[in-house]
């Protein structure tokens, strides 16, 4: 039967309602006659056919109610009665509905908002023709995070030799200053392409043109085009509809806009949206000296993979590959440094994988932690219903003896339930697009990001996923939650109900049911709070660790020399009197100069030769290094354990170097370091400033371990230099040691600096307080939220039990005095409903403690660094879930107390 | 007179039956469940119960039509015609239904030996 039609006929069935049962009273009353007059024609008395005839018929409003039943839009109707009864009932109690809706909406909205954010960061696939088929390559290096970037000169060798890829594009992140006729002058985000990049993804563009392969030759006429974003075109260009063949300048080269990318496309990379995208040939043009043509330029790569190739096929291929570029780094670096990089390759339908790799822990940590508290909510909310449904046994016994099919029953309970979980739904989702934002803020805020050049944009507005995704646990926490209350409007016996209502019906398997659900809400508060106290602690422990030097009261400013007129070796002097002035604000204890600050995330590293210390070139490692000023080591608090620092005095004098213990300990051993001879060999390795000569540095001081790159390292091996005796001085990060709170000197910073140097100025001002902090942020978030869903938890557990023991005390009032009038004292009474909190606590513990310990063990695995040996969260849980339970179970018991077995015996 | 119950009777076999006695002419309610009790020698006894509510799906679902006409008796009734659609159906269900006894008859009738 065709769909629509019966559709249709429905909903004019609705409309013509009362047409047709006009209709159908004519039709019936026909039909009777007509019955009649075949009885009498056939030799009957009028009377005796009536009579008959109407038996024949039935009752006629019966078989009206069997033609109205005959289609769906009954269902339609009854349902909406439901829902209107159901609305009607929850206004009944605006109490319980308002506890019920609030908690799922806590519940829905912490749900959704983290998902919102896995759904961003993790599963919205790329705007492009078949993402499904595209696959990131990614570089690995023994503990460090994976690396999206190659160079260039590898990339041509993956591309023109693999067999697996039907294309395997490139793509290098830079800003640009652009200007030109139109163009406001600014600096903007946008990427190097290698030709195929946009016709290897399938996107077209919004008009125009997109760069393709005949853009991809360095001096070909058309290397210096450029497409543009759809938001750069409508914010920047005034979306011109003539834009296509205007030029834009980039650095100094003019480019011409050959086309806008379609409206959907940002780029490859979540959160990094670019404005423009230049073919990779135009580089040499843009950027001096290029670092294209000799292969340097850094790109990430994507490669489409052809039908029928599997990414393992593809991985060992590109193992094979990859040999190239391992011959490269030995022969650039070392053996040993080349032997540990391994290549991998990974699904990207969501594109590059950088901020999935950061936040995905933490993700999944917070989806467990919101999923468990909206299990908690589900619990709670079944419980209030059950008691609820307790209290309505009487209306549903009326209900089923006045005809109410049991079926209805149910279905209404169920209609009461979702109804609930579309409120608590709806105000989720506001929530959760306010929570979701929020947390981006937070989560941006991190040192990982302050580090990048570009500023991050997550965008996290709820679309069709996350609306659907809603939608689902909206209905499966009513299913969830319903499903008590529904068994019970299945079974319940009217009779027994009708006759006394209150006790009756209440049977004994019922009270076990409602005493099950405060258990595992307890349970499941107890793994939450162990799991808040677990990352608290976690947090904690980062937060406080042995450093190397001193967090507190540390100011640190970065200056700015590049615009100030003085060159490298002409900073000595003004740099050593502006540290001089510095040292003379007088909440400064202490003030240096260095070239990197630790665990900034920056750092330079280089390769050395010790005399007496025969090393093969394999086994090299990178030694970090820093350059610093004297009273550097008193600055920082990091303890000088022999030896002596570093003096001005030094400039002229033979190079000299401060190492610390483990360096010490590595190369010299027992013996004693001071005095000890190293010097640098081979290129520099990753990071900052110019090269030191080949000349060899005396040791004359030992310093402390500290960390030097990031805040999870073991602090490594590391020297540090004397910043005045380098040929210039190309060192900007200033640290203050201060008496008060560190950023009260900024003013007087500032003002120094100004009057001492009027062309170098400040970049930067930061305080290793919040250095450190930056580290933990992902940290900081799941300890914040698992506190937060941990108390929300353990309050709504408490609400349970609240509602079971008052609902107990009224039940059993009678019973109490009864026990009263027999000689039972108020304290027995009171330890009567204490003790039955305290089972329900205990049983709650008995399950939740294995829980906990299981669930913590899970976090260990999933979080890196994870100590979870520590008693003390799941002590600290048992202590606040039995304190908040005795609280909750305070007026309960006072009101059991103060029963007056007189009147309780009379009722 | 053996009283049937329809809902005894296979299900979808009154919506057949109602729209094989519309085949011949159109015909109100009561004609119909007359004709019925006739054609099926009193077998099919159709109250109005069951009568009234398929007369109704069927003519949601397109395949008879209502008109309100003069009887014999020259009272207004409402009668059913069969639509294009109902004809169709017919046909289709007629098929169906003879290729169906045919074969559940071979198994009724199929000796130990065969099976």
């Amino acid at each position: 039967m065709p769909l629509l039609s019966r559709l249709m006929g429905g909903i004019a069935g609705l409309l013509r309602r009362t047409k047709q049962e006009q209709e159908l009273d004519l039709e019936l009353q026909q039909f009777l006659e007509t019955s009649i007059e075949d009885k009498v024609r056939v030799g009957m008395s009028r009377k005796a056919a009536t009579r008959a005839a109407r038996m024949e018929l039935g009752s006629a409003s019966a078989v009206k109610d069997g033609v109205r039943d005959a289609g769906w839009e009954t269902v339609l109707e009854t349902t909406w009665q439901d829902v209107r009864y159901a609305a009607r009932a929850l206004r009944r109690s605006p109490g319980f509905t308002a506890v019920a809706v609030l908690s799922l909406a806590l519940g829905i909205g912490a749900n959704t908002a983290i998902f919102s954010l896995i759904n961003t960061l993790m599963l919205r696939p790329l705007p492009v023709s078949h993402p499904e088929q595209l696959v990131q390559l990614l570089s690995r290096y023994p503990g460090e995070p994976r690396l999206s970037s190659f160079s260039w000169r590898h990339y041509l060798h993956f591309r023109d030799r693999n067999t697996s890829f039907s294309d395997l594009l490139a793509t290098s992140r830079a800003r640009f200053r652009v200007t030109g006729d139109g163009v406001p002058r600014e600096t903007i985000d946008g990427e190097y392409v290698a030709g195929n990049f946009f016709t290897s993804l399938g996107v077209r563009p919004a008009f125009g043109r997109v760069i393709d392969a005949r853009d991809d030759q360095v001096g070909s006429a058309t290397a210096a085009s450029a497409v543009v974003s759809w938001s750069y075109w409508t914010n920047r260009l005034q979306a011109d509809p003539a834009v296509v063949g205007k030029t834009i300048v980039v650095n100094d080269a003019p480019a011409t806009i050959v086309g806008v990318a379609p409206r959907a496309f940002f780029g490859l990379e979540v959160g990094l949206t670019s404005s423009v995208w230049l073919p990779a040939a135009m580089e040499p043009l843009v950027q001096r000296p290029s670092r294209l043509m000799d292969g340097s330029l850094g790109v990430g790569m994507l490669g489409r993979l052809r039908p029928g190739v599997t990414i393992d096929r593809a991985l060992a291929e590109m193992k094979v590959l990859d040999r190239f570029r391992l011959e490269d780094f030995a022969k650039s670096r070392s053996v040993a440094f080349a032997r540990d990089f391994t290549i991998e390759l990974e699904p990207a339908a969501a594109g590059f994988a950088t901020l999935r790799d950061r936040f995905a822990t933490a993700l999944l940590v917070l989806m467990t932690l919101v999923g468990l508290l909206l299990l908690i909510a589900c619990t709670n909310i079944a419980g209030l219903l059950l008691a609820r449904a307790a209290a309505r046994q009487h209306e549903m016994a009326l209900r089923v003896s006045l005809g109410a099919g049991r079926a209805r029953l149910v279905r209404q309970a169920l209609i009461e339930s979702l109804l609930l979980s579309a409120m608590g739904g709806v105000l989720g989702l506001a929530l959760a697009s306010v929570g979701a934002r929020a947390l981006v803020r937070v989560i941006l805020s991190g040192r990982d990001f302050a580090r990048l050049q570009q500023p991050i944009d997550i965008q996290v507005q709820p679309d069709l996923q996350v609306l659907f995704f809603t939608a689902t646990i909206a209905v499966l926490t009513a299913v969830l939650f319903g499903a008590a209350p529904a068994w019970h409007a299945l079974t319940t016996a009217p009779a027994s109900s009708l006759r006394a209502h209150g006790a009756a019906g209440d049977t004994r398997s019922r009270r076990l049911f409602g005493k099950g659900l405060v258990v595992g809400q307890i349970a499941w508060s107890i793994v939450l709070l162990s799991a808040a106290g677990l990352f608290v602690q976690h947090l904690s422990n980062l937060r406080n660790q042995e450093l190397g030097f001193q967090r507190r009261s540390l100011l640190l400013v970065t200056l700015d020399a590049t615009g100030s007129g003085y060159r490298g070796d002409q900073l000595f002097v003004p740099y050593q009197q502006l540290l001089g002035r510095l040292a003379q604000i007088p909440a400064v204890r202490a003030v240096t100069i260095s070239g990197v600050t630790p665990i900034s995330g920056a750092g330079a590293s280089r390769f050395i030769s010790v005399a007496g210390f025969p090393e093969s070139p394999d086994a090299r490692r990178f030694v970090p290094l820093n350059w610093v000023g004297p009273r550097y080591f008193e600055t920082f608090g990091t303890p000088l354990l022999a030896g002596r620092d570093f003096a001005f005095t030094d400039r002229g004098g033979p190079p000299v170097a401060i190492v610390n213990q483990a360096m010490a300990r590595y190369y010299f051993g027992g013996k004693d370091p001071i005095g000890g001879r190293f010097q640098f060999v081979g290129a520099s390795g990753s990071g900052v400033t110019a090269a030191p000569p080949a000349q060899a540095y005396t040791i004359v001081g030992v310093v402390a371990d500290a960390k030097y790159l990031d805040l999870r390292e073991t602090p490594p091996r590391t020297i540090y230099l004397n910043a005045f005796q380098e040929p210039r001085l190309f060192v900007n990060e200033l640290a203050f040691k201060t008496t008060g709170p560190p950023a009260a000197v900024t003013d007087a910073v500032r003002r120094t600096v100004r009057e001492e140097l009027k062309t170098v100025s400040v970049a930067r001002v930061t305080t290793m307080d919040d250095l450190v902090d930056g580290w933990v942020v992902s940290e900081r978030v799941i300890a914040a939220l698992s506190t937060f869903f941990g108390g929300l938890g353990t309050t709504l557990a408490a609400l349970g039990l609240y509602g079971l023991l008052a609902f107990t005390v009224t039940r059993r009032t009678n019973e109490i005095g009864t026990r009263m009038a027999l000689g039972a004292s108020r304290a027995d009474i009171s330890r009567l409903v204490l003790r039955g909190a305290l089972g329900l606590v205990c049983a709650g513990l008995v399950i939740g403690v294995p829980l906990g310990l299981v669930s913590r063990r899970a976090a260990g695995r999933v979080v890196p660094g994870l100590s979870v040996d520590g008693a003390w969260p799941l002590v600290f849980a048992t202590a606040a879930m039995v304190a908040v339970a005795m609280v909750a179970a305070y007026v309960p018991t006072r009101r059991a107390a103060s029963v007056d077995p007189i009147d309780a015996l009379r009722q | 007179m053996a009283e049937q119950k329809p809902s005894s009777l296979v299900q979808g076999t009154l919506h057949m039956l109602i729209l094989k006695t519309l085949a011949l002419e159109p015909m109100h309610g009561y004609g119909i469940g007359l004709r019925l009790e006739q054609i099926s020698k009193g077998v099919f006894r159709v109250n109005a119960g069951s009568l009234f509510p398929a007369l109704r799906r069927l003519e949601r679902d397109g395949l008879i039509a209502g008109t309100w006409q003069a009887t014999e008796n020259n009272r207004q009734g409402k009668y059913y015609a069969l639509t294009a659609e109902g004809r169709a159906t017919l046909k289709r269900e007629t098929r169906d239904w003879e290729q169906q006894s045919v074969a559940i008859a071979r198994i009724l009738g199929a000796s130990l030996g065969e099976l």
